[in-house]
């Protein structure tokens, strides 16, 4: 079922609003009303309503100088608006058409005629909204823009699997890629940027333009110390005017494709799971840094790790760990690990990690977009 | 509003009024923060006494206010957090860079 239909009605009579209301509801909208446009913007301060109809005359604030306000606040100015009146005077459209008022409704429209025009707007905005989505997408694509690789590396005696969801279709803050710089070193990068759909999506681009430059810069150097280049990409992004406003986390892993050797550093990331087959246990490993672009000084430490045949390692990001029930949504870590301990000494444990978590029960729904990369050392050296 | 405010002392104490806390009220209370720093308030306390969770849009909410207010020499410390939220502090090194307070004197909000 689409989720209700927000409306605001703004009228200074209260029977007008009592009238519309009640008719919107009965059609299935959710109705937010204010008697003026004060109240109008108290009720917008904490509720984003799909479309607002508002009446031109009303004391104190009238529905011109409403449309005017809301045109001057960005996230006010897109929701479209209707304007209802009783008068059908022709400079009075005009004024209201300069201020991108989509339609005009006569006070003596029928209500059904109502209801229908305001379904027909919201469901062309929609469908302009989708198409530029797509277009969006279409874009990214020709710009070969992505925050997501389209294929895993191939290093002998590895494997190393990702995984990634988008939230609800929109591209995300998420971010993965594989950089293999030479024959010797393979870096995993895995991160989040704080914020969802759009924005973060965009910002993701940036963030990764300069964590491949880094690794690949520090590798010419000679430097292949992950702290040490968390520590460069994190000076980088705290200079960036932009970016220093934005905040990503970061996983970043080394691995030294001849020997399974691996060095791993985070900011502000969730901490890997790692199953050491030897031992058959699993055990968690967190980083010291904080988020890229927080502080000058991070903070990063290096975890060094020799891998052999058998162990795993799995890194996410928040979205894995997010999730939704009858109490509402919630984030745990240790839930995510109880899960996946048992599937990870068995094989194909990438593909049972799927099915161990959220993704199995329907009651429990993704809240975020969420990634995993997931390493492992193959028991035969082929 | 996203935030109630009262002053206690030399703190002022702003409780973050919704259950769930994400991208929706994330710029918001961005703003809001913002403005109380820019009020001069020098030790702001976010409550989170009335939020059950908060998403990552929010957390980064949070994070950008606190550099805002250190350009501006105040400080944030949050209060109040649940358990999962706690954990989540904890786990991303969020208790490293915000005082956690457990309690705030009962009667603030009488």
């Amino acid at each position: 079922m689409p989720a209700e239909k927000k409306i605001l009605l703004v009228d200074d009579s209260f029977f007008m609003l009592e009238l519309m209301g009640r008719a919107m509801v009965k059609e299935g909208f959710y109705c937010l009303k204010a008697e003026s446009v004060e109240e109008a913007f108290r009720i917008l301060a904490v509720e984003k309503p799909d479309i607002i109809i508002s009446d031109y005359e009303m004391p104190v604030t009238n529905g011109f100088l409403f449309r005017q306000k809301l045109l001057e606040d960005n996230s006010l100015k897109d929701i479209p608006f209707i304007f209802f009146t009783s008068f059908d005077n022709e400079e009075m459209m005009m004024q209201g058409l300069d201020l991108q008022a989509v339609d005009y409704i006569g006070k003596d429209t029928p209500i059904p005629v109502i209801i229908s025009k305001v379904n027909n707007l919201l469901s062309t905005v929609r469908e302009q909204h989708e198409r530029s989505l797509q277009e969006l997408r279409i874009t990214a694509e020709a710009l070969n823009l992505r925050s997501v690789p389209q294929q895993s590396p191939q290093i002998n005696g590895f494997g190393i699997e990702f995984w990634h969801k988008t939230f609800q279709n929109y591209p995300g803050g998420d971010f993965i890629d594989f950089i293999q710089v030479d024959d010797q070193y393979t870096f995993i990068v895995l991160g989040d940027v704080m914020g969802k759909k759009w924005g973060a999506w965009f910002f993701s681009f940036n963030f990764l333009s300069y964590i491949r430059s880094a690794v690949r810069l520090c590798v010419l150097d000679g430097n292949v110390s992950t702290a040490s280049i968390l520590q460069k990409i994190n000076n980088v992004i705290c200079l960036d005017p932009v970016l220093s406003d934005v905040l990503s986390t970061l996983s970043l892993i080394q691995l030294e494709n001849k020997t399974g050797k691996l060095l791993y550093s985070g900011a502000g990331d969730l901490p890997l799971v790692y199953y050491n087959a030897e031992e058959d246990k699993v055990r968690t490993l967190a980083s010291a840094g904080l988020l890229l672009g927080l502080f000058p000084d991070g903070g990063h430490d290096e975890h060094a790790i020799q891998l052999k045949p058998g162990d795993k390692l799995v890194a996410i990001t928040d979205g894995m760990i997010d999730f939704e029930d009858e109490a509402g949504k919630k984030s745990d870590y240790n839930l995510f690990v109880e899960l996946v301990s048992p599937v990870l000494a068995q094989p194909n444990s990438f593909e049972k990690i799927k099915n161990v978590t959220f993704l199995k029960d329907n009651s429990k729904e993704q809240v975020d977009d969420c990634s995993m990369v997931f390493i492992e050392m193959n028991l035969t050296l082929s | 509003m996203i935030i109630q405010a009262k002053e206690l002392n030399e703190f002022l104490v702003a409780q973050v009024q919704v259950k769930e806390a994400n991208l929706n009220e994330a710029e918001a209370f961005k703003q809001k923060i913002i403005s109380i720093v820019d009020e001069g308030h020098k030790h702001i306390i976010v409550d989170f006494v009335l939020v059950d969770y908060v998403d990552s849009s929010f957390l980064g909410a949070l994070v950008s206010a606190l550099k805002y207010a250190m350009s501006k020499d105040a400080d944030i410390s949050v209060a109040h957090l649940n358990k999962d939220i706690t954990n989540l502090f904890e786990l991303i090194r969020m208790d490293k860079v915000f005082r956690i307070y457990k309690n705030l004197p009962d009667n603030l909000y009488d």
